[in-house]
């Protein structure tokens, strides 16, 4: 078996055995059992008429979604960031890496198993949470599959950023950091918003270079856009609030966008595999 | 299944004709890199470093570093904590990368991959995954080291018999006490009968039982050909089992040969004879000093290539030979002299 595999299978094996995915797995299921809960008192309120429940259900759900993201990058950041440097603190590496394998195998292959574990996360997440949606309200978003890749793509860039991190600082300060950036790119996409709404371009510039620099938050945005249905998009066009709810998206990313994030990830995982290699152990 | 050798290290095959660096030269450079199994690759020293440093900022940890190690001998990498002594294994692993002179492992440049598929090596810090089975652990090694997957079961099998863990092959690891870990380890080491074995501090976890197991089973490596790098500080683990040795500190080589060369030819020699009166002594001072040690008879400084000639004329004065015991000074002993000496 090819060593990148191999290494992909050790980490998915490591952490159902550490019952990562169990803890992960009963939090969200009571999670999701609570919002079923919310979601159906919500659709079925004597309170709100049926076109503001129609309104509200779609944006519930997306704040809902913005919790799960946050869950996801949490989990990104905590997975992520000790499998190189707490590996090698406690001597696990030292026994693998000087095996007939590349250094590049080995991280390519921890990236991978930690992708496929965060991946598997964000599908079941999102099967879940919309099923769930869609049973007790009837609202299903209008592209869930890539509402929910674009999910997993916003925790897949937070584990890549963390695993670049593990290959040189310490396990603490590697997921401290990945969660820091991860808080700071959303600020900078909510001070873009304001920048928005008040028409001032520094804090407009600030969003839009924050995007680029970390793409996490123009990844949740296009997320957002995807769970939004047609007459949430025509209810802010109409009350001309669209620049400024940092829970709306105007559009689809672009694709010169999308291109961009392609790259940072090209560009983040190739620092993480140089790095890596590079390193005197 | 692993054979016995004597344990007194003049007895222990020696191979003197390597010096330090001995007419190498920067010739290192036009080796072949071969570690395909070729003729060449096969006939090349398991290790061969010329001039080899390592820096880190101000602090020299390697410091021009010369030593060849032939295929098939127990090589003893000793000194002090802090000599050096990992940080020169690292190198020839290719873990670190040394910033000055140049070396190759079984005839291929430093860090080459087709070489590592030929090392088995027991780190000085080890840990194996603790929710893996020493099984899966092994069958894991198995895989990276490309083995054919149907000599996996008997590799995991008789890695574990080798290390004495087949009853705990089951169990995770991270059950393990850390002597049994660098059991499973030194039985990580062995999978695909590696050419060149580098054990870096193997007993610093075990009791006296495991220690004396390890012996066996370097014994038993040099047995089948295989070459061992023994890092250690543990002296009497050198004396037992080393054909030759290289003592470092500082980073820096302070001698190297075999253990005959490096305690000296001449030692001491205890007698017990009978049926000899005073006068039958006399004469025989040229095998050394003699003394009195109440019922012995001391001969210090005697070559030890004449103990056999000196029972030989004892015998024929009509001595009745009771007991000889050759004595000679600890590796341990000497060591302490060699750094005192710098």
């Amino acid at each position: 078996m090819n060593p990148t595999l191999t290494i992909a299978g050790l980490t998915i094996r490591e952490a159902v055995r550490r019952r990562l995915l169990l803890a992960f797995v009963a939090i969200t299921v009571v999670i999701v059992g609570v919002s079923a809960w919310g979601f159906d008192r919500l659709s079925h309120s004597n309170s709100l008429t049926s076109g503001e429940a129609n309104l509200a259900v779609p944006q519930a759900l997306i704040l809902f979604m913005f919790m799960f993201s946050f869950v996801l990058a949490l989990s990104a950041s905590a997975i992520a960031s000790p499998s190189i440097s707490s590996e090698l603190e406690s001597g696990v590496l030292m026994t693998i890496v000087p095996r007939p394998i590349r250094r590049t195998e080995v991280l390519l292959g921890k990236w991978l198993g930690l992708a496929t574990l965060l991946a598997g996360y964000a599908g079941g997440v999102c099967a879940l949470e919309f099923g769930v949606v869609a049973l007790v309200s009837g609202f299903v978003p209008p592209s869930p599959v890539l509402a929910g890749v674009y999910l997993f793509a916003e925790g897949a860039l937070l584990l890549t950023l963390a695993l670049l991190l593990s290959t040189r600082v310490p396990v603490i300060a590697a997921g401290v950091v990945g969660v820091a950036v991860f808080g700071a790119g959303w600020l900078a996409g909510v001070v873009g918003t304001l920048g928005t709404t008040f028409n001032i371009g520094a804090l407009r510039t600030v969003g839009n270079v924050g995007r680029f620099v970390l793409p996490t938050d123009g990844l949740w945005h296009a997320a957002i856009y995807y769970l939004q249905p047609a007459s949430l998009i025509a209810q802010h066009l109409a009350d001309g609030t669209h620049g400024g709810d940092p829970f709306y998206a105007q559009g689809a990313p672009s694709w010169a966008y999308l291109l961009w994030v392609f790259c940072w990830f090209g560009i983040v995982l190739a620092a993480a595999l140089a790095s890596f290699e590079r390193r005197e152990l | 299944m692993w054979q016995t050798n004597s344990a007194d290290p003049a007895a222990v095959g020696v191979d003197s004709r390597q010096a330090v660096g001995g007419g190498v030269g920067r010739s290192v450079t036009v080796h072949p890199v071969l570690a395909d199994g070729s003729p060449h690759a096969a006939m090349s020293p398991a290790i061969h470093a010329v001039g080899l440093s390592k820096r880190f900022g101000d602090t020299v940890a390697v410091d021009s570093l010369s030593i060849t190690v032939q295929r098939g001998e127990v090589f003893g990498f000793l000194g002090p904590n802090g000599a050096g002594k990992t940080t020169m294994v690292k190198l020839l692993l290719g873990l670190a990368r040394p910033t000055g002179g140049e070396a190759l492992v079984l005839g291929a440049p430093l860090g080459d991959r087709e070489a590592r598929r030929q090392i088995g090596y027991l780190p000085e810090l080890f840990r194996y995954q603790p929710l893996l089975t020493a099984r899966e652990v092994l069958r894991l090694h198995c895989r990276l080291l490309a083995l054919p997957k149907q000599t996996w079961r008997q590799e995991e099998h008789s890695a574990l018999q080798t290390v004495d863990l087949v009853a705990r092959g089951d169990d995770r690891v991270g059950t393990f006490s850390k002597g049994m870990q660098q059991r499973l380890g030194l039985g990580v080491a062995l999978l695909g009968s590696p050419a060149l074995v580098v054990l870096d501090e193997p007993t610093s976890a075990l009791d006296p039982v495991g220690r004396h197991d390890v012996r066996e089973i370097i014994r038993g490596l040099r047995e089948r050909g295989s070459t061992v790098f023994l890092n250690t500080h543990l002296l009497q683990e050198a004396e037992h089992v080393c054909d030759r040795v290289a003592v470092i500190d500082k980073g820096r080589t302070v001698v190297t040969g075999s253990l005959a060369e490096l305690l000296g030819r001449h030692g001491r020699v205890r007698l017990k004879v009978g049926g000899l009166g005073e006068g039958s002594w006399s004469g025989l001072d040229g095998f050394g000093h003699w003394h009195r040690d109440g019922e012995w008879t001391v001969v210090e400084g005697i070559d030890r290539s004449r103990i056999a000639e000196l029972v030989g004329e004892l015998v024929s004065r009509g001595g009745q030979i009771e007991a000889v015991i050759p004595e000679h000074q600890s590796l341990e002993a000497r060591f302490l002299e060699l750094l005192r000496e710098r």
